[in-house]
């Protein structure tokens, strides 16, 4: 390696990213075709070249494209990689179902907030709340893209949702209203940005949502948990409301107990959605542990979430033999839609 | 049965190969130069189409050859390679006619 010069090296760095099947194969191919990009022919530059210089940020980039669709597979990819593949699309699609359901909660405080229904308390305006609702709106708008297919659509609010949020909580920041700032990016970066880099998960060779189920699924949730906690909340009972991340627990960890009699049945299926639910339980319990920090003063409520967590916790558990299976257990995944 | 389409990297990749073996830089030269600069590829883009193109069949190794202490390996069309190709450029042709005859500009008949 040491003989190698700096670009080659930095470029090899580079490649690490890609899965060991495929370096076997295309690595060199790869460097020297990197390399030829590079060199001029005249001796003086091309060392100074392959002395100095670095692959460029797109290169990189290009290379960090390939290894997301071959390490979250899709049509075509070993099994193993389909797998994982799978259950990362099924989690992050879960994730923004969340994240829906909370936006559709911020469209009812927009209109709450410009009185558009009279009977229902008004809730606080001005622009850093619009701005607020706004993201809310734009979580919406980013699940049903993603389940439409849209992943154009989806990417681009999700780049304008990001950017809204980071100025939202920069304003709370500097305007000293955050409880634990290390607390509200850390959520902000496995809530919000994590699920949002994810989308690279639903590339080209990932096959076709189901799209009736996710969208029926945010209407049921909406109806069946959103209205109710919301009616809860707005009716002087907000000690029986779980927070967020509370209620992301208790809903990951009731869609644990429901999937419980097929991973353990004689005849289970692949394993991709336990492998799913193992992914969205440890994003919720992440995220259930680090929002602890938002009640210092509060040990009550610290109880509450650590139960929480260990309800989600024991119930995930459940199906974690039958995730360990979907990486060999899962169907050869169908042939690709299109050519190259 | 369905028709599988060539993406749009796909098409301009075989169609670097259908003048005869090519190196991947040569490729990434050729297909510059075909899309008239509008395509540009990037080593990951190349290597992710090569790959599928070749676990499709459609390009294989043709051989290997030493250049500054590195092996540059080319590849070539397969026989289904030039198949997919041919049906590609049918389809587009297609559409290239059904687009001139809208517009009105004669070009239907001089591609037919």
């Amino acid at each position: 390696m040491s003989g190698r010069p700096a670009l080659e090296q930095r470029y090899r760095r580079v490649l690490r990213l890609l899965p060991g099947y495929y370096r076997a194969t295309w690595e060199e191919d790869m460097v020297a075709t990197f390399l030829d990009s590079w060199l001029t022919g005249d001796p003086e530059t091309d060392q100074a070249v392959l002395t100095y210089c670095r692959p460029s940020v797109p290169e990189v980039a290009s290379v960090a494209g390939l290894a997301a669709r071959l390490y979250l597979g899709g049509a075509g990819a070993p099994r193993r990689y389909f797998a994982w593949g799978q259950a990362v699309r099924g989690a992050v699609l879960a994730v923004l179902l969340g994240n829906a359901l909370l936006g559709l909660g911020q469209l009812l405080l927009l209109v709450r907030s410009d009185h558009l229904i009279g009977w229902l308390p008004a809730a606080p305006g001005g622009v850093w709340f619009d701005l607020s609702y706004g993201v809310g709106i734009g979580w919406v708008v980013i699940f049903v893209a993603v389940v439409l297919g849209d992943l154009r659509t989806a990417r681009f609010i999700g780049a304008l949702v990001i950017v809204a949020q980071v100025v939202l909580v920069l304003q709370a920041q500097l305007g000293d209203l955050l409880i634990s700032p290390l607390a509200t990016w850390t959520d902000w970066v496995l809530i919000d940005l994590i699920p949002v880099l994810a989308l690279a998960a639903f590339h080209r060779d990932a096959p076709p949502r189901a799209r009736r189920p996710w969208l029926l699924g945010l209407l049921a949730l909406y109806l069946l948990v959103s209205l109710p906690l919301t009616a809860a909340d707005l009716t002087g009972h907000q000690a029986w409301v779980p927070d967020n991340p509370g209620v992301g627990c208790l809903l990951v960890a009731l869609l644990c107990l429901a999937h419980v009699p097929r991973a353990w049945s004689r005849r289970p299926g692949p394993g991709v959605w336990s492998l799913t639910l193992v992914l969205l339980a440890t994003l919720a319990g992440l995220n259930r542990l680090i929002t602890l920090a938002y009640y210092p003063h509060d040990p009550h409520l610290v109880k509450v979430g650590l139960v929480e967590l260990l309800i989600m916790a024991a119930a995930a558990a459940l199906v974690v033999p039958d995730a360990g299976r979907a990486p060999s257990a899962v169907p050869s995944p169908p042939p690709s839609r299109s050519l190259g | 049965m369905t028709i599988r389409s060539l993406t749009g990297q796909a098409f301009y990749i075989l169609t670097a190969l259908a003048n005869g073996p090519r190196h991947g830089y040569g490729i990434v030269g050729d297909v510059a130069d075909l899309s008239q600069g509008r395509v540009k590829l990037k080593i990951g883009s190349l290597y992710g189409v090569l790959d599928r193109l070749s676990s499709e069949g459609l390009i294989e190794p043709d051989r290997e050859e030493a250049h500054d202490g590195r092996l540059r390996r080319y590849y070539r069309l397969t026989r289904d390679g030039r198949g997919a190709l041919a049906d590609e450029a049918d389809l587009r042709a297609a559409s290239a006619r059904v687009v001139w005859a809208r517009l009105g500009l004669g070009g239907a008949e001089a591609a037919g």
